[in-house]
């Protein structure tokens, strides 16, 4: 491990009246990299944010900043800068204010601030702005606005609470890649929050899958998009087909009736699974040469490919992402690899995934 | 935490401060002395005497009487005329209405009072029950305006659109969509102006002639005489009143959180913690 | 729904023109007769020569600033106070709940609280200072009026302050201001509006309360309001009260151009 852990949490709870909206949580995060955390609304994403900004308590558990216990830290002693969701830009300072609000409570003098407002609103392409009102900003600037003032303070960790969820496709995608770049540029630790999955493969090195209060599963986006570790995970990131099976023997697992091979192992004999087949990796080949029949139900063209809805004998819906049209009543037939064969355990840990995982590798 | 008591502390002796002379009449209402100085020993005999005094009782039933028929007709002009500043296009023009309606609303009381009575005789009409409901009235629209106006400006005007989509006439769309929408600003108005005219003094003191008198001019002759515990008595017993309104309303609007408003009050009490 | 309009919007609009126009222009036309009913410029000119009404005003002006004053001091951290507590909408209530107590009670209980055998001199006498006279004086219409006022400068001040958005206390202390410098300088320049419409509903007001000077005050304290009432109901001088009253709504005017928030360019903040 080359890179320093900055933030560690070790068993964090956050109770909020009787809602438990935080369980147990346990995660390191490295220097210098692009995290993810990602969740559907009411996961418990944005409080671990908040935890680490200092806005609010844990109820158990310890929070470290740099090796040092920061619980009893009040956010304005941290070296963490938050761009706020609806950005909290303040409405009776202007864009220089705001971006130099920080600075003025540092005591800078006026030339250093004056330099360095300057610095981070060319950073965020908004020089010659300074002296507008925020009521006078578009959205997209204002988040532009937002993360210059959270810059200027140097944090050596940058939070971004969904800051993209406001803006239309178009000026999201392009602020994808600019946080992107300003982060590889800056070298600093990012930890962003979305709901968006898309957002969260694009921009991340580290990706944290949440829901319900505990984070499921972490890894690169790589990791996560291949390697799901249940079905929610499979769900929520990427389209998935996900049908139930057996585990027959390592490398052999039985699904509509059919036996397969496959390259996961180190599981029981006759383990009840669930198996994912991504769409993109299933092809339509004839009904001789698939591995699967099935009957080609309804086709909708996506610009990029046709997404095909199939159904196989049993009732199971298969979508299947083609370049290629498919006739709509037909019988086809659908080619996989084994790697394409994905098998999940029900009730699997991501320990036990990982151990799982490398025990039979190494075999 | 210290911080706290302190602020703690402040609150108390504010508050402390609002209502000791509340307490403080309503104490000397069971004094047997006669006077608010010495509380020579308890008795109802004051309360007894507020029953019996027909007068009293008269002018209380008007006040009351006079309440509830000017803000009832404030509340209907006013919630018209809200809808009317509501669909007014013109930017300017909607200002320009906002800004005359203002007008009563900052108006110190002498003001309102001595234009009326200056209108009211130049048209000569007379001045009795009849001259003050006009002033009431005139005086609660307003604030029935500023009640109604934001609960129409919340609303979607998308649904307008859809009620008459789906065949609804203009009276339907009142009927039907604007004003269950906006009723819960109708009823505050409604609350509004009914205080506004428990309270006024001053705007029925030059509108009143002989016949017609409202509690507060009355209280306000005799506390020029000087000292009667009578009108303690009568006091209790309105804060009473008051006290039952207060609670009944804390229990309505308790209930009427929404989840963002509690959303919100949890943030709050987030920024509450870290300052 | 255009012609509809004007129909049910009818009685609105009769109530502006004979009860927000018509009075106002009344009392300007009736400031220009004296108490012959003869047309005159008199009014005018015996209120700006003759010494005692402009001293009056004066008087008025500086009792009503005081009066203000006083209401802001303590009311600003109540109201601060009070939106850090729970239950705050409970405390709320709380606070308005003495003003719906009829005003005329309120001055008629410290009638009884200041008079010479009253509560406060019973203290006084306690505590050994022996007792004075406080009642008719003008520190007890400065104080009975501070008392009155007080709830309407908490309100708008509370307002302001819950109307906050709390992300921006977050946004403040996240950049590393504390608790102090998170108050001066996001809290309470967005506050300052709701300052500005307290000090506006209290000034106003302060300057025609004349039931108190009469009650409390003992006509020692002659306010504008004072001098209209004097003159409409006692003296019958219908027109020199005119002439007061333009110049009440003339100060009416200043305050609030001084105390009416500048409109910012732009569009408000969209959500």
């Amino acid at each position: 491990m080359a890179n320093q852990t900055i933030i560690a949490f070790e068993n964090v709870s956050k109770q909020y009246d009787e809602d438990l909206v935080l369980k147990d949580i346990n995660f390191e995060i490295e220097q210098g990299k692009f995290y993810t955390l990602l969740g559907p609304s009411g996961c418990g994403k944005t409080t671990i944010l908040r935890l680490i900004a200092g806005f609010t308590e844990a109820t158990q558990g310890n929070i470290y900043f740099e090796k040092k216990r920061i619980n009893d830290i009040p956010a304005n002693k941290r070296k963490v800068n938050t761009v706020f969701q609806d950005y909290a830009l303040f409405p009776h300072l202007n864009v220089f204010e705001n971006v130099a609000f920080g600075l003025r409570i540092k005591k800078m003098s006026k030339q250093a601030i004056a330099i360095k407002v300057k610095e981070v609103l060319r950073l965020v392409q908004l020089d010659c702005f300074e002296d507008r009102e925020i009521s006078e900003m578009s959205g997209g600037q204002r988040q532009r606005v937002a993360i210059a003032r959270a810059l200027a303070n140097e944090p050596d960790v940058l939070l971004l609470d969904e800051p993209l969820s406001a803006l239309d496709l178009k000026l999201r995608t392009n602020m994808q890649y600019e946080l992107r770049e300003l982060q590889q540029r800056l070298g600093i630790t990012f930890i962003f929050v979305t709901h968006d999955q898309e957002e969260a493969l694009a921009m991340s090195d580290e990706i944290f899958v949440m829901n319900a209060g505990q984070v499921i599963q972490s890894g690169t986006p790589v990791d996560i998009y291949d390697e799901p570790i249940n079905r929610f995970v499979a769900d929520f990131i990427g389209e998935s087909n996900i049908v139930e099976g057996n585990m027959l023997a390592d490398n052999q697992v039985e699904f509509v009736g059919q036996s397969f091979e496959c390259v996961d192992g180190g599981m029981r004999r006759n383990e009840p699974v669930e198996v994912v087949l991504r769409p993109e990796d299933l092809t339509i080949t004839s009904p001789e040469r698939g591995k699967l029949v099935v009957e080609v139900d309804t086709q909708l063209f996506r610009g990029v490919h046709y997404e095909i809805i199939c159904y196989d004998q049993a009732g199971n819906e298969w979508m299947v992402h083609s370049t290629k049209k498919a006739k709509v009543g037909s019988k086809v037939g659908l080619f996989f690899e084994p790697e394409d064969i994905h098998v999940m355990r029900f009730n699997e840990t991501e320990e036990e995934f990982d151990a799982r995982l490398e025990s039979y590798e190494e075999e | 935490m210290k911080k706290k008591k302190w602020s703690n502390l402040y609150l108390f002796l504010v508050f402390i401060f609002l209502y000791v002379p509340i307490f403080y009449l309503i104490f000397y209402s069971f004094n047997a002395g006669g006077t608010m100085n010495d509380f020579t020993g308890f008795t109802l005999s004051n309360y007894q005497t507020v029953f019996d005094d027909a007068r009293l009782i008269g002018i209380v039933l008007n006040t009351f009487m006079l309440a509830f028929l000017s803000s009832l007709i404030a509340t209907t002009i006013g919630t018209f005329g809200a809808m009317g500043i509501y669909f007014t296009k013109r930017r300017r023009t909607r200002n320009a209405l906002l800004s005359l309606n203002n007008i009563l609303m900052v108006s110190p009381d002498v003001i309102i009072g001595a234009s009326f009575l200056i209108f009211f005789t130049f048209l000569g009409i007379s001045l009795n029950f009849f001259s003050v409901l006009l002033s009431h009235i005139a005086f609660s629209i307003p604030i029935v305006v500023l009640m109604v106006l934001p609960k129409l400006n919340e609303m979607n005007a998308s649904l307008l659109d859809a009620a008459r989509d789906l065949g609804a006439s203009t009276f339907g769309v009142i009927w039907k969509v604007i004003l269950p929408f906006i009723t819960p600003g109708v009823i505050a108005g409604y609350f509004m102006a009914f205080t506004y005219s428990l309270d006024d003094f001053a705007v029925t003191f030059f509108v009143t002639g002989n016949g017609f008198s409202t509690l507060s001019v009355e209280i306000y002759s005799r506390a020029r005489q000087g000292i009667s515990l009578e009108i303690n008595a009568l006091s209790a017993l309105i804060f009473l009143f008051s006290i039952c309104l207060v609670i009944g309303y804390y229990f309505i609007s308790k209930d009427n959180l929404t989840k963002k408003q509690k959303r919100r009050l949890r943030q709050q009490s987030e920024a509450r913690e870290i300052l | 729904m255009k012609k509809s309009k004007w129909f049910y919007s009818t009685p609105y609009y009769l109530w502006l023109l004979f009860f927000v126009i018509t009075p106002v222009v009344m009392i300007f036309y009736q400031s220009f007769f004296n108490i012959e009913g003869n047309f005159t410029f008199e009014n005018y000119q015996i209120y700006f020569t003759s010494g005692t009404y402009l001293k009056m005003t004066l008087n008025s002006v500086w009792y009503a600033f005081l009066i203000t004053l006083i209401t802001l001091i303590i009311s600003y951290p109540t109201a601060y106070l009070l939106s850090k507590t729970k239950h705050k909408q409970l405390w709320l209530m709380l606070i308005v709940l003495p003003t719906w107590v009829n005003l005329l009670l309120k001055a008629y209980a410290f009638i009884g609280i200041f008079s010479t055998h009253g509560g406060v001199n019973h203290f006084l006498e306690f505590i050994g200072i022996g007792s004075r006279q406080i009642l008719f004086t003008d520190f007890s219409f400065i104080f009975v009026a501070a008392y009155i006022e007080i709830p309407f400068m908490i309100m708008p001040i509370f307002n302001s302050l819950e109307e906050l958005d709390p992300s921006l206390i977050s946004a403040s202390r996240d950049l590393g201001a504390n608790s102090f410098e998170t108050f001066r300088r996001v809290i309470f320049p967005l506050s300052l509006n709701g300052v500005k419409s307290g000090v506006q509903s209290v000034f106003i007001p302060a300057l025609s309360l004349f039931m108190l000077t009469r009650l409390i005050g003992g006509n020692r304290v002659i306010t504008l309001g004072t001098a209209i009432e004097e003159h409409f109901l006692v003296t019958q001088n219908w027109g020199m009260g005119s002439t007061i009253g333009v110049v009440l709504i003339v100060a009416m005017f200043i305050i609030m151009r001084l105390t009416n928030e500048k409109k910012r360019k732009g569009g408000p903040l969209s959500k």
